[in-house]
């Protein structure tokens, strides 16, 4: 085991961003700060919202990521036709995307947050989350220690690095175009629903919490 | 200046943040946010990747995550506090009091083993909402639709059995 500090590992951490050649610090950690200000100020963070989605009382989030989807399924096809841009497609490893989307998902819905937006959560104040959050590098811990063991066997061969237009050779363009259309058609159909949290409407309003009238 | 913005808006300004970081002016790859939790854990305990093959596999990933996360961290904060003034110290969401419980303690315990198996089921799948949801059906890779559709599934099946939801106005009350 190498005898370092924790400084000096988190050091390390810059100096490997630095030289891998994926944008500066900089521009990594200001990406940050602006995918945190948007998913803070959609307020895409809050339990009403996730928890919400999977209670069917909101829809904020699915609109929103289903746009997103559709939008930059489109964006990036043609940045890659163009040379602007790279695929960096995930492997298809069956049973690790089916085991751990079903954690992933039961998760979600009881935190109502996700990697994501947990840390936008916590630089709110949302204790909760925190321990949550704690409870997330337990389980990182877990995984990391047992991976050779027992993870890395649950999940499965790779199936390989497949997108949906290789498929269907000869008409690439015309599948993604469908598929962007269809995501961003089903952002816009889905029924707007909103769940609100009255403790936030306290706050800037001034109110009490027991003044204020429960909405849905 | 406006407490929040809408959907469509929130949509359109995370499309052009993920195809600017796919870009090769940007980053030259796509937005993650799970692969962090392992990596910090690493750092943080003093785990030698030499040792556990899972840390090296994630050494680069991981490190461009941590930063990543340190933005998101200060971008969420400086928008609570001037943007939508939401900052405060709270120990038990509005909701949950609403359709689950009052019980602190409860959401406390919930949360941290609902976080324990978020991370287990992201690093299994290899990825989250960020990396397979928006990312990789951004690029319309079958493995994220295969994640994605289950984990929709799996969220509304879990909160239409987790959360009291018959009922709204006798809730509130301890029934755990």
């Amino acid at each position: 085991m190498t005898d370092t500090s924790l400084f000096e590992r988190f050091a390390g951490m810059f100096n490997n961003v630095a030289g891998q050649g994926h944008g500066s610090i900089l521009f990594v950690f200001f990406a940050g700060v602006v995918f945190g200000t948007i998913i803070q100020y959609v307020r895409a963070d809050k339990f009403e919202k996730i928890a919400g989605f999977a209670m069917l009382k909101d829809t904020v989030v699915p609109k929103m990521l289903f746009l997103t989807v559709g939008l930059t399924s489109i964006g990036l096809y043609f940045m890659v036709d163009s040379g602007y841009a790279s695929y960096h497609i995930k492997p298809i490893i069956l049973s690790g995307l089916v085991i751990g989307g079903v954690l992933f998902g039961a998760s979600m819905a009881i935190m109502g947050k996700c990697p994501g937006t947990g840390p936008v959560s916590i630089s709110e104040g949302r204790v909760d989350v925190l321990v949550g959050a704690i409870g997330g590098v337990f389980g990182a811990l877990v995984f990391t220690i047992f991976y050779d063991d027992i993870f890395h066997a649950m999940m499965g061969e790779s199936m390989g690095k497949i997108t949906l237009p290789s498929l269907v050779p000869g008409y690439e363009t015309l599948s993604v175009i469908i598929f962007g259309v269809s995501l961003i058609a089903i952002s816009i159909i889905l029924p707007m629903k909103e769940l609100v949290d009255e403790a936030d409407i306290c706050q800037i309003t001034g109110k009490k919490l027991e003044d204020v009238e429960v909405k849905e | 200046m406006k407490r929040s913005i809408p959907w469509w808006l929130g949509g359109i300004l995370m499309t052009m943040l993920l195809l600017f970081t796919f870009s090769i002016v940007g980053a030259d790859r796509p937005i993650g946010a799970s692969t962090y939790i392992p990596y910090l854990a690493g750092l943080t305990f003093n785990l030698d990747p030499e040792k556990y093959r899972y840390l090296k596999e994630i050494e680069n990933s991981g490190a461009w995550e941590g930063v990543f996360l340190l933005g998101m961290l200060l971008g969420g904060f400086f928008s609570s506090i001037f943007i939508t003034k939401t900052f405060r110290i709270s120990l038990i969401p509005t909701a949950w009091v609403k359709y689950k419980n009052s019980s602190i303690k409860s959401r406390m315990m919930y949360s941290f083993v609902s976080g324990f198996f978020m991370i287990i089921g992201a690093r299994l799948a290899g990825g989250c909402t960020s990396g397979h949801f928006m990312s990789g059906m951004g690029q319309i890779a079958i493995s994220a639709m295969v994640f994605g559709g289950v984990v929709l599934i799996t969220l509304i099946i879990t909160g239409q059995l987790f959360y009291n939801l018959k009922d709204p106005s006798t809730q509130g009350e301890k029934n755990d």
